[in-house]
């Protein structure tokens, strides 16, 4: 019966998703791993797991130099910054776009799923999105602060 | 903010010992767990995993012991009875306080265990110790599963339990928090699976709990942390069926200010003065439950509550009611502006309140349910020999209750230690309260010792200038105050706490304040206050201040 104000909802677990995409970027780079080398991979002992060869361009791009890791860790960034927000962005109009973060978000999700520690961010990065599309149809807007704000008559 | 954080958590002796013990045994689980990892032998095999596993262990346990003690601070029932008795040990008000504590840490110990869990699979999958994929383990074997949804359902529920979103949508929080039963269901059945073991493969028996304890070696802290969850489900069961008892709604009564007062009688219903109960009318709402302060007196043959039309839920059941809010607004304005006040002005009475009565009221009234009742700090006004109590704006409602039996037990004779009310009502725009200062009134006339209540009523509004000249004109050697109808007079502006609690201390000290009490015995002064936070802490610090051998003032605040 209240109403729930959606961006204010998704904020918050958008910066859950951007600051866990960046925790697990870094592990991600300690401890390198397509999330989906499982597919056509074998399993050796020892040896681990060895994947398909047909995945190789993702074994490059993640293992062998973890660039994916290095992209969602800046994205994560990104997001904390536009989130939290860094006080330079703040009441900027970037600050204030719901659907810029829809679609960082979109991409932190598709990077973040490619390697093992990044799933959970991906998943959480993707329901921040679908909150703040549906905030975006509600027809929300993140509202200019007022300039009048904070007079001593408050209390 | 005001203070910094480092002076708020550890020059304050209380929070200092809190924080101690709290996080000491958080940490020293953690390396209880660490340590019984890295020294057993049987689990050698998983040691070659080296320090993330020791790490997962560690934080593991240390999750069981904050999982254990989350849901003991929202044992409400349980909490109302221990109270009196340990109200010493904790501060038993503070239980949502604590809840959100031990829910940040869970956050932290989640995240290291989770961390930790993604490179032992990592290396379980590379060294091959037990031959699987990484992801077999996480999202095929429970421990794996149940994880997972339990980190997605903590990010569900903290995010909806931010105050900023539950002040907004509270049914998002509301909601979204039964969660909850899922997390517990996750919690128990987290490590079931035979997840850490000196086996190849996990030794499974028959019979419950369905492993076998020789091979399956984990800290089985399911057997403690299930007790709260189990408690708290049957009092969640128990709070259900309390509610379904027989509850009749007998009278509405609409008060000039707009407020609804609503009569129920229960007669299982038992409380003291000053607590609070749940209220839930299915017609409106099948599932919510709205917390509202106890106005009546034990001693009242009804449990009334007063309600404002300030929210939907209250809007909505003004007007299923039928007191919709244009008839309220209307009447909210003839308050404000006090119109029934000069026509009643000889009489010295205030407006009186409509009844809506049952048999003309169609449909008739709507079936309501009960909830409580729950524990305040006000319970324990008698023990004190003066009370200062504070109420701020709608923080009013609590002594209504309380001043009600006070007034009750002065009939009986009955006071306790308690020799002395200062009452304090600071507010905005008084003549919006109208049912409250009516009580006032009553509670004022039937004072025979005329020392015994003492009512300061400040007002914070700005006054105009035709305000400030009828005050003047109308106010200066009338025997009622022109705004409150009351004996005593209003003040403007805001109190000055210090100097207020210096004088009682001087006071009492000089012996004019208690005639005949004995100077050598520590004068217990308590405070009760009731609003916002702000207030609360410049009220506490003046208690501090002016507490000394022979006056101690003692600060209790209640929550909503």
């Amino acid at each position: 019966m209240g109403k729930l104000i959606w961006h204010d909802l998704s904020r918050y677990i958008s910066l859950t998703a951007s600051i866990y995409a960046v925790w697990a970027s870094f592990w991600g780079i300690l401890f390198r791993k397509f999330f989906w080398d499982f597919i056509g991979g074998v399993l050796r002992a020892p040896g681990g797991l060895q994947p398909s060869p047909k995945v190789a361009i993702f074994i490059t791009i993640i293992v062998k130099f973890p660039l994916i890791q290095i992209i969602t860790m800046v994205l994560g960034f990104i997001i904390i910054a536009l989130e939290y927000p860094l006080p330079v962005l703040k009441g900027t109009a970037l600050h204030r776009s719901i659907a810029l973060r829809v679609v960082l978000l979109i991409q932190l999700s598709s990077v973040a799923v490619l390697f093992y520690q990044g799933t959970n961010a991906a998943l959480w990065s993707l329901i921040a999105a679908t909150f703040y599309i549906r905030a975006l149809t509600l027809g929300e807007r993140m509202e200019e602060p007022k300039k009048d704000k904070g007079q001593v008559e408050e209390a | 903010m005001g203070e910094s954080w480092f002076r708020s958590e550890f020059l304050n002796p209380r929070r200092l010992v809190f924080n101690v013990i709290f996080y000491g045994i958080q940490f020293a689980l953690f390396a209880l767990g660490w340590y019984l990892q890295v020294t057993n032998k049987k689990l050698a095999a998983l040691n070659a995993l080296t320090w993330s596993v020791w790490t997962s262990r560690g934080a593991g346990l240390t999750l069981a012991f904050d999982a254990g003690l989350l849901l003991v601070p929202m044992l409400r029932n349980v909490i109302r009875v221990v109270r009196p008795k340990l109200a010493w040990l904790f501060p038993a008000d503070e239980n949502v306080w604590f809840h959100r504590q031990v829910a940040y840490s869970m956050a932290f110990w989640a995240m290291v265990h989770t961390t930790a869990h993604y490179v032992n699979f990592f290396n379980v999958e590379r060294t091959q110790v037990r031959a699987e994929y990484a992801l077999q383990i996480h999202y095929t074997q429970p421990g794996g599963i149940t994880g997972h949804f339990m980190l997605l359902i903590m990010v569900l529920m903290y995010a909806t339990a931010h105050h900023k979103i539950r002040n907004q949508c509270f049914e998002a929080f509301w909601y979204t928090h039964h969660l909850a039963f899922f997390f517990f269901i996750g919690l128990y059945t987290h490590a079931t699976g035979c997840f850490v073991r000196d086996s190849t493969d996990p030794d499974y028996i028959s019979t419950f709990p369905f492993y076998s304890t020789q091979h399956c070696l984990g800290y089985e802290s399911w057997r403690f942390t299930i007790w709260p969850g189990i408690l708290y489900f049957g009092e969640r069961m128990y709070r259900e069926y309390r509610a379904r008892r027989a509850t009749r709604l007998s009278k509405v009564l609409v008060h000039p200010s707009g407020a609804m007062e609503l009569r129920i009688i229960k007669p299982s219903f038992k409380y003291s003065a000053g607590q609070w109960l749940f209220i839930q009318v299915p017609e409106i709402s099948r599932w919510q439950w709205h917390p509202f302060t106890i106005t009546s007196a034990p001693e009242d043959p009804y449990v009334s509550v007063h309600i404002r039309q300030a929210g939907d839920w209250t809007h909505a059941l003004g007007e299923r009611l039928g007191c919709g809010p244009s008839i309220v607004a209307a009447m909210t304005k003839a308050a404000m502006k006090g119109v029934e006040k000069n026509e009643n002005e000889y009489g010295g009475t205030r407006g009186e309140y409509v009844e809506l009565d049952s048999v003309t009221l169609s449909p008739a009234l709507p079936h309501v349910r009960i909830d409580g009742p729950y524990g305040a700090p006000a319970e324990d006004v008698f023990d004190n020999e003066v009370a200062v109590l504070i109420g701020a704006g709608i923080g009013v409602t609590p002594f209504a209750s309380i001043l009600k039996h006070i007034w009750y037990r002065q009939k009986k004779g009955s006071l306790g230690a308690l020799r002395r009310v200062e009452f304090f009502w600071v507010c905005r725009d008084a003549p919006s309260f109208g049912w409250f200062q009516t009580l006032l009134q009553e509670v004022e006339e039937a004072q025979v010792d005329p020392n015994f209540l003492h009512i300061n009523i400040y007002l914070t509004q700005k006054i105009c200038d035709d305000m400030l000249w009828n005050l003047a004109v109308n106010g200066a050697g009338a025997e009622y105050d022109p705004l409150t109808l009351l004996r005593t007079r209003t003040m403007f502006g805001r109190p000055d706490w210090k100097s207020i609690y210096r004088r009682i201390r001087e006071a009492i000290e000089i012996g004019q304040y208690l005639p005949g009490s004995n100077a050598q015995l520590t004068t217990k002064v308590g405070t009760y206050f009731c609003g916002p936070g702000v207030l609360a802490k410049g009220i506490k610090a003046a208690t501090v201040m002016h507490s000394n051998k022979t006056v101690t003032f003692t600060f209790a605040k209640e929550h909503f």
